[in-house]
């Protein structure tokens, strides 16, 4: 097992961030290697155990379990189903704390998976960088375009 | 039961704080209100049980007990036992996280503990901002920003 673990800081409150995080159907929106996002049954996307289905940008697809939703913790974490990748027994957390002293956001995004031994290396990077690292720079670049 | 929750962001790495800030009978070395420490019974600082006896600036002598410590985590959590300040069941916790891309990192101190409600916000203000903020603003000064 291994793990993945990303995290940076938003010069934005709290509540901003969250409003647009916490739309587990929303990273379509925003979310650079996400064309489509659809939750299944029609379902609420804050309905834990919802299950949202993704098309990606390469037109690959992939399906992903709300495990969590904490408006106290400004929390949440979902499991991978379906997946073009071999990210086995995928478990990923997203969390934001306040930093109260500037009224910015702190933003952890981290995740345990097995991976194939000889993908390892390549697979922790493209989760570490195209998935989380890419997040948090599409949200700090919708940030600052809404605050022009 | 009370809580205070004060966070910011140091400009420098998270490893660099920590050896700033793990000594538990460091905090006259960082910290501008504690003016002399010692730990009790001559223990190792970093034993966890130990008791350490400070002085405020202001003469006021306050002994705390080391309840957990992890490297690892970066954390350090400590009840009071004697303050001249109204609270009671008084535990806290420093905590620095990594903030992967960039070289600084995320502290945060919070705490809990009893307090009569007529002073409540008072005594939070006063450990947030004197106590928490305080050394903070300390640390940051030092790591330049």
């Amino acid at each position: 097992m291994v793990k993945v673990y990303r995290s940076t800081i938003l010069e934005a409150p709290i509540e901003v961030v969250w409003d647009i995080l916490r739309d587990f159907n929303g990273h379509d929106r925003w979310h650079p290697l996400i064309a489509r996002s659809a939750v299944e049954r029609g379902y609420p996307s804050d309905k834990v155990g919802c299950v949202r289905s993704f098309e990606l940008q390469d037109g690959s697809k992939l399906r992903e379990r709300l495990l969590t939703l904490s408006d106290l913790e400004t929390a949440f974490s979902y499991c991978l189903h379906d997946t073009p990748l071999p990210l086995f027994n995928y478990v990923a957390h997203v969390r934001l704390t306040p930093v109260t002293d500037q009224n910015w956001t702190f933003w952890e995004w981290e995740s345990r998976f097995d991976p194939p031994p000889d993908r390892r290396d390549e697979l922790t990077a493209l989760v570490g960088e195209n998935v989380y690292q890419s997040g948090f720079d599409a949200i700090r670049a919708t940030l600052e375009l809404e605050s022009e | 039961m009370a809580r205070v929750f004060v966070s910011t962001v140091i400009n420098a790495p998270a490893d660099r704080v920590w050896d700033r800030i793990r000594d538990f009978n460091g905090l006259p070395k960082w910290h501008p209100r504690i003016r002399d420490s010692r730990i009790e019974d001559a223990l190792p600082a970093d034993q966890v049980g130990c008791i350490r006896n400070f002085n405020l600036q202001n003469g006021n002598n306050i002994r705390e007990q080391l309840l957990g410590l992890s490297d690892y985590d970066m954390f350090t959590t400590y009840a009071i036992l004697d303050s001249p300040m109204p609270v009671e069941d008084y535990i806290a916790t420093l905590r620095l996280t990594p903030v992967t891309d960039g070289a600084r990192c995320f502290a945060e101190w919070s705490a809990e503990f009893s307090v009569d409600p007529d002073i409540e916000s008072e005594w939070i203000a006063n450990i947030g901002g004197d106590v928490f903020q305080g050394g903070f603003d300390a640390l940051k000064r030092h790591f330049g920003g």
